[in-house]
């Protein structure tokens, strides 16, 4: 706490100090430093997060500059960029996740551009003549002459029931010689059940994927509007980390840390089925 | 148009100190070169909000203000608009906003801006531009005399800007510049 209200007075104090910032124009209104305390951006998170920027957010920090990746600046840094009003990380976890980030001998940076990040989208559309939720999963990719967000993953309720393989013995099956008979049983195997997947490999998975852009080509799913978006980050190791924005009066607003997670052996690949499935 | 050109003549000379061979990426001063002529645009776009919105402002002049705003944005530009109560965006081209603005009911309207923003890194875009993001803060006061309704809000800016190495002929000469246009905007209003 006493963190936080020392890097809210550097920011409100730094403000005082860098005149003329803003549009500048006469009539404009003075930030009291909520603004300024806010994270505005993602891009500013990961600035904020490697300590790659000034206090204020005026002057981005490179390599070559005195306070590039200064340890003690990311420790203030990173204090104000928990979410503190409604997520409830405990103390301790996030004293552990900043001694490991900050780590005097291996400290762990977060990088725009590497894999072990993605968003997570909220949209709803129209889905014939009925508007339904449909959560988009979106990662960043090299492409061409630079970097483009791309749909990954999608999760559409209306899909979940669709594939409901059965098993053991309520399941149909080709038997082992239909290949003898020319699989002149694919006739019964087809017509006889409304379950094709009965006859798919056991490692089946459908790609829904594939099944939303058909529905969306075949015009039968239409975009309405975005509702919320997150992102969640596995670049820190055995760290899990959910970033959303909080859009709220006070100074603790913006892109803020809002779930924290230490991973042990096998963590994240639940948590990620977990984030998938949205069960 | 003076003050772009100035601002051109700076963003090329800030290209110019830099090593040749490290002309498809932008070097900190050419990135701080390019962010003055953004912030430019952007105060601009400012300026001609306050115009559009004033009931001063005669019609025939808020059009041509309009059609000066337009100038600044990549074609296709969208406004994404949402409030405090109400989540969904609501998507309106540029200029269908701005008459939207125009023509707002109120008799006394006042737009300012708040002394701070934010500028993003650039990234670079598969067609080899490079896209930024401007955050601003706006506070919007509406008054109207008849029914007495005083409406504020303060919305948070979020704009698009494309960056592109363009070239022109000078006395023969050709002289690449980097040029700066306004993008989608999403404006959300904040709890302040």
């Amino acid at each position: 706490m006493r963190k936080l209200v020392i890097v809210v007075l550097v920011i409100l104090s730094s403000i005082e100090l860098v005149s003329g910032q803003g549009l500048g124009s006469p009539g404009t209104i003075k930030d009291d430093g909520r603004f300024a305390a806010s994270t505005k951006q993602v891009n500013q998170f990961f600035r904020r997060f490697n300590a790659e920027e000034s206090v204020d957010g005026n002057q981005r920090y490179y390599p070559e500059d005195e306070f590039y990746r200064n340890r003690e600046l990311r420790g203030k840094f990173i204090s104000i960029l928990f979410d503190n009003e409604t997520s409830g990380i405990s103390s301790d976890l996030k004293t552990t996740f900043m001694r490991e980030v900050l780590s005097e001998t291996l400290p762990q940076y977060i990088n725009f551009h590497r894999e072990g990040w993605f968003s997570e989208v909220e949209a709803t559309f129209n889905y014939r003549g009925k508007i339904e939720k449909a959560t988009l999963f979106l990662k960043l990719q090299p492409e061409g002459l630079g970097y483009e967000w791309v749909i990954d993953k999608v999760v559409f309720p209306p899909f979940k029931d669709i594939f409901k393989k059965p098993e053991g013995s309520n399941k149909s099956f080709l038997h082992p010689l239909s290949h003898e008979l020319g699989f002149m049983n694919l006739r019964k195997a087809f017509q006889e059940t409304n379950l094709p997947e009965s006859f798919t490999t056991t490692d089946f998975q459908p790609d829904y994927l594939t099944l939303f852009l058909y529905e969306m080509k075949r015009g039968n799913l239409k975009f309405d509007n975005i509702r919320d978006v997150k992102f969640h980050f596995f670049q820190i190791n055995n760290w899990y980390f959910e970033l959303n924005q909080f859009n709220r009066p006070g100074f603790n607003t913006g892109w803020l840390i809002s779930n924290l997670v230490k991973l042990k052996p096998g963590d994240k690949e639940s948590i990620l089925r977990y984030i998938y499935d949205q069960k | 148009m003076k003050k772009y050109i100035s601002l051109f003549l700076l963003v090329f000379l800030a290209a110019a100190s830099v090593s040749v061979a490290q002309s498809d990426n932008i070097s900190p001063a050419r990135k701080q070169a390019i962010d003055s002529l953004a912030l430019e645009k952007v105060k601009d776009l400012s300026k001609y909000i306050s115009i559009i919105g004033s009931k001063e402002t005669q019609f025939s002049e808020a059009n041509r203000v309009m059609d000066r705003a337009e100038e600044l944005f990549a074609p296709g530009a969208e406004m994404g608009v949402s409030s405090i109560n109400r989540k969904e965006i609501a998507y309106y081209k540029v200029r269908r906003y701005f008459e939207r603005l125009m023509a707002l009911n109120y008799d006394r309207v006042n737009i300012t801006w708040y002394d701070i923003q934010y500028i993003s890194d650039l990234e670079r875009q598969p067609d080899g531009r490079f896209v930024g993001v401007i955050t601003i803060y706006q506070r919007f006061e509406g008054t109207s005399i008849e029914s007495g309704m005083n409406y504020r809000d303060t919305t948070k800016k979020d704009i698009t800007i494309y960056v592109e190495k363009k070239q022109t002929q000078i006395a023969g000469r050709t002289i690449e510049f980097w040029d700066v246009m306004l993008g989608d905007i999403r404006v959300t209003e904040t709890s302040a």
